[in-house]
């Protein structure tokens, strides 16, 4: 045996078991080296394993807890069929969906495939989809918010989503235009002090883009953090409506 | 003072799940808060250790157990009851710790660090050595903790889990859903690095003993 190989059976020899540890004996036995490297390996492991347990803080299993919490209440939504239809906008084609209780969906439309948007329109609603004219209410719905980047919160239906979920897109519906506020903020207002990153991700998965401006809601230190349709959409959003200067 | 070494424990505290199965053990939804009290201390353990940063450790382990719960929730009973719990939280774990690390910084560190390992060892101080002093020790063990930031991930996640959680062979090729021979390289390259890195640290911090299995 050769101490080339003699050092790969170091970790195999621990565990025990190893047919061939009486070769790797015989062999440290004799080379020093060996033994030596054996030694050392041994005090890597022992270093390793001397590295204290650290305690994860207090607040960690709650804030876990809550966050699994806002997700368990998310309910199945209305049966039957929205409408759907492309509408054109400052910031390209849209993609909105709605029933007579309200608008359900808008989203961006990324690329030219019309079909793969729908489809992921349907996915997120969990409901077929019917393509329709927009009806007038509509189209004024969408024109008004890209005039003054306020919205009848009358025309838009979310009842598909969680408690927690609507409880954080109606708090980020009441951040004015030209301002942003942080997910910990809409955590602490809705009363779920622990749950800024579930209010992140009810941000994210926020069906109704725009009308509901999870643009305006941004990490603790201001950074933009993410956004659906990239982050550089929430940049030029937010200069649209004053917030940025532009070129910021 | 010389450190205490924790396997035990931790194997105690590890080995909690059987593959025995009653019905209430069998992963779910309905009973997740038990798996978030379960496993919390472990995964923190693995993120933090993997990461260094104990605000990385706590978003990691939380993005998992999220993650666990949407994917338990999509899963069959049959699904469920074949589930290895504990494997799974430390795969999805690791998957966590991936994208976070990945996002956040290039790995330059660990480069520079393998072409130079000597660079760390600069930063500590020569001298006769106190090892009944605490704060000592502390230095020690934080050389540690940095040599192992130093790795490369996949090379620090075999070393993290075969050495401080530690789990098995097969149990981590399970986790890193790899064949057991490319573990024991990635566990046996990471130790040479190691050594190369703490060197002359090793010695002061092993036991004085012949390790047990040596001669």
């Amino acid at each position: 045996m050769r101490c080339s190989d003699v050092e790969a059976f170091w970790d195999e020899m621990r565990e025990g078991g190893e047919p061939r540890s009486e070769h790797v004996l015989a062999h440290l036995r004799r080379c020093r080296t060996c033994q030596e490297a054996f030694e050392q390996c041994e005090g890597v492991a022992y270093c390793l394993n001397c590295l204290p347990v650290v305690e994860p803080p207090k607040s960690l299993v709650p804030r876990i807890l809550e966050h699994i919490a806002s997700m368990r209440t998310r309910t199945r939504g209305p049966a039957g069929t929205d409408d759907v239809a492309r509408i054109n906008s400052p910031l390209g084609d849209l993609i909105v969906a709605w029933r007579p209780s309200g608008i359900t969906f808008v989203g961006l439309v990324r690329g030219g495939d019309a079909d793969a948007a729908r489809e992921r329109v349907e996915r997120r609603l969990r409901r077929p989809l019917r393509d329709a004219a927009p009806p007038q209410w509509v189209v004024d719905a969408v024109d008004r918010f890209f005039k003054t980047w306020q919205v009848d919160m009358a025309r838009v239906d979310i009842s598909g989503l969680s408690d927690f979920e609507q409880a954080a897109l109606r708090k980020a519906a009441q951040i004015p235009p030209g301002e942003v506020r942080s997910y910990g903020w809409i955590a602490r207002e809705i009363g779920h002090p622990l749950a800024a990153r579930a209010v992140g991700q009810a941000m994210a998965r926020n069906p109704v883009a725009l009308l509901f401006p999870c643009h305006r809601v941004v990490d603790a230190s201001g950074a933009l953090h993410n956004y659906g349709y990239g982050i550089e959409v929430k940049a030029r959003l937010l200069r649209m409506e004053g917030y940025l200067k532009s070129g910021g | 003072m010389v450190p205490q070494a924790r396997t035990a424990e931790r194997k105690a505290a590890a080995s909690a799940p059987t593959t025995l199965r009653s019905a209430e053990s069998v992963p779910s939804v309905e009973r997740f808060e038990r798996i978030v009290d379960d496993y919390q201390r472990r995964l923190y353990g693995f993120a933090l250790r993997m990461t260094g940063n104990r605000e990385d450790a706590e978003e990691i382990v939380q993005d998992a157990f999220v993650r666990a719960f949407r994917a338990l929730g999509k899963m069959t009973e049959e699904q469920r009851t074949e589930l290895r719990l504990q494997p799974w939280l430390y795969t999805i774990t690791l998957n966590v710790t991936r994208n976070r690390l990945r996002s956040k910084r290039p790995t330059n560190v660990a480069l520079d660090a393998l072409a130079d390992p000597d660079a760390l060892l600069n930063n500590t101080q020569e001298g006769p050595e106190q090892p009944e002093q605490i704060v000592e020790r502390g230095t020690d063990l934080a050389l540690v903790e940095q040599a192992l930031l130093q790795l490369p991930m996949h090379l620090r996640a075999a070393a993290t889990l075969r050495f401080i959680e530690g789990r098995s062979h097969p149990e981590i090729a399970e986790i890193l859903n790899q064949p057991i021979g490319t573990v024991k390289s990635h566990v046996h390259r990471a130790v040479r690095i190691l050594r190369r890195i703490l060197g002359p640290q090793v010695g002061r911090i092993a036991p004085t003993e012949e390790p047990a299995n040596a001669v």
